[in-house]
């Protein structure tokens, strides 16, 4: 992802909202570094600074904005996103809440008109062929069909920016049946006549699915079933927050997992990462973010 | 196998066992006169319970032979359809039809849970249709017992139809679950239970057959159709059962086919002990003949 979003040449600036935290000055200076971004860090200008200082980072790599509360500074970076002052909104040190309370502000904010909020994450698993996109670790608690149906959509559109054509994306279950008492299932099997009839495009889907036939071919040769994903899924879509959050934290902590995730559904591109997260995965974040501008 | 036109029906019960069929409440001049004439070619050995002066009268009037028919005289219409089910019930006899009777009150004695005919299974009705616009017969249900199925309902209905379907010699018969459009439309429940069921294809809980849904119904039955539409389907344009969203659409159905499309009908009461006879009083005597054709068949 890192050596593609370097080839396209181009910066993205990316607007950072209450930007003193160690990490993501880090991440962006590198970013900076690496040629494919530009910084305007919105937040205390002397806090930055120092910080900046504390970390051998020069200054001169980012344009600073000075504020004095997370709120103002969260709103300044959707406004300046949305006079294309800024190509991308990154969270700082802010709480997730307020933070998303300025990107979804239905006059000054920066939702597409009657979009689902959702996420899309990027998981590189040592243990896995290639990466691996999931839907939906952090937005939509128990999402409904039509907001499954723009996960879905959300992650197709990343997958092909990573140059993925008909993505195979497998509906995730505890099993492969159809079950009244898994409502989940039902859900899946209507989006997989949607996907049959083109009402969702250029994929291959299957599900329900559980994990091992999603992405484990000896399991679906066990197991005889048919399904188009074929053990080769490029992504995953799950039933629920609950269960999709703790799939990429376990792998990140016993796997040696790498994640970068976006926030979907909006104009431009943001990065919502939880604020203890590694200044590695939010480097990771902002190239992702900059592939998808 | 695939039955081309409903007289095949006959190919395949010719030369059976002979089946004993039940006619309840007998005086009834069509079904009376589809009943001996199935009985003449040596498909059915026929019962008939019910007014024996009744029955006689309309024989002599219409010159059937009922020389050597075994009549039950039983004037009571009531009595007459109990004393009918009570004997299929015993294994007296491999088919059940109705005669003069109202069709609530024989299906009343049918449910009955003492000596009725339950085997568990949801009852339904189940049609086929030779029309010569299309290549082949083809099955239609529910379009005359269930109101609304839900979709537990229509899973024995597609369960029933298939059964019925594999007597008659099909392999994997080729299910459309009808809509109105093609797509998966939320406000549609129709079809949304479609790719319900198809799933359920897929992944073999619903074995023995192949589904598609929704189709419309022009692309159910033209390939042409559904080709225009670019639609990829293993059953569209060559359906050999077509399954009803409600008993609305699937009894008009059955009634344009027959009134605008001149087809030809037979059919049949599934999921019972037997399969049921249950021809409308103002059905023809060729379709009460085919439809004795089909229950013999069925009841192998």
């Amino acid at each position: 992802m890192v050596d593609k979003i370097k080839a396209l040449k181009k910066r993205h600036k990316i607007a950072v909202a209450w930007a003193h935290d160690s990490n993501t000055i880090g991440a962006l200076s590198k970013a900076v570094s690496d040629g494919f971004a530009e910084a305007i860090m919105i937040g205390r200008q002397n806090e930055i600074t120092r910080l900046c200082g504390e970390n051998g980072i020069k200054t001169g790599l980012f344009s600073i904005v000075d504020s004095d509360n997370e709120m103002t500074a969260s709103k300044e970076a959707v406004r300046l996103a949305r006079t294309g002052a800024a190509d991308i909104v990154m969270k700082g040190l802010v709480g997730t809440d307020k933070f998303l309370k300025a990107v979804m502000d239905k006059e000054n904010g920066l939702m597409l008109p009657d979009a689902v909020l959702s996420y899309v994450a990027a998981l590189e698993i040592p243990a896995y062929h290639k990466l691996l996109f999931i839907t939906d670790p952090a937005v939509i608690p128990f999402p409904d069909l039509d907001q499954k149906i723009s996960m879905a959509q959300y992650a197709i559109e990343m997958a092909e920016r990573f140059g993925i054509e008909r993505p195979r994306i497998a509906l995730i279950g505890a099993s492969e049946k159809m079950s009244r008492h898994f409502q989940n299932s039902f859900d899946y099997s209507v989006m997989c006549k949607m996907a049959e009839r083109g009402q969702i495009k250029n994929c291959i889907m299957d599900g329900p699915l559980d994990l091992f036939l999603a992405c484990d071919k000896k399991s679906i040769d066990i197991k005889g079933v048919k399904t188009p994903v074929d053990g080769n899924a490029d992504i995953l879509l799950f039933p629920s927050l609950e269960s999709c959050n703790p799939f990429y934290k376990g792998l990140m902590l016993f796997a040696q997992g790498e994640l970068a995730g976006l926030v979907r559904g909006t104009q431009k591109p943001v990065i919502v990462m939880s604020r203890s997260e590694s200044e590695k995965s939010k480097y990771y974040c902002v190239a992702l973010a900059c592939l998808m501008a | 196998m695939v039955l081309k036109t409903l007289a095949d029906l006959k190919k395949i019960v010719i030369g059976g066992p002979t089946k004993k069929l039940i006619l309840a409440t007998a005086q009834d001049q069509h079904s009376l006169g589809a009943v001996l004439r199935a009985w003449k070619d040596g498909i059915i050995e026929p019962i008939l319970i019910g007014d024996k002066e009744g029955i006689q009268n309309i024989c002599a009037e219409n010159n059937y032979d009922i020389a050597g028919a075994r009549i039950i005289h039983e004037p009571d219409i009531q009595m007459a359809v109990e004393m009918s089910v009570k004997m299929v019930s015993s294994k007296q006899a491999d088919i059940l039809m109705k005669g003069k009777v109202g069709t609530s009150s024989l299906l009343k004695c049918v449910l009955n849970k003492e000596w009725g005919l339950r085997t568990g299974n949801l009852l339904s009705h189940f049609a086929l249709f030779e029309v010569d616009t299309y290549p082949k017969v083809i099955a239609v249900t529910d379009v005359a017992m269930n109101i609304a199925p839900n979709l537990q309902d229509k899973i024995a209905i597609i369960n029933n139809s298939v059964s019925c379907l594999m007597k008659l010699g099909y392999v994997l018969p080729k299910v459309a679950v009808l809509g109105a459009v093609e797509m998966v439309n939320e406000n549609m429940e129709a079809t949304l239970h479609a790719a319900l069921l198809s799933k359920m294809y897929q992944r073999d809980q619903i074995k023995n057959c192949i589904i598609d849904g929704p189709l419309a119904f022009d692309n159910a039955v033209s390939l042409e159709s559904a080709q225009h539409k670019g639609i990829k389907s293993e059953v569209a344009g060559d359906t050999d059962l077509l399954l009803m969203p409600d008993i609305e659409v699937g009894n008009v159905l059955y009634k344009s086919l027959v009134f605008f499309a001149k087809a030809k009908v037979a059919s049949l009461i599934l999921g019972a002990r037997v399969p049921i006879v249950l021809t409308s009083r103002s059905d023809s005597e060729q379709a009460k003949y085919d439809s004795i054709l089909l229950s013999a068949a069925a009841s192998k």
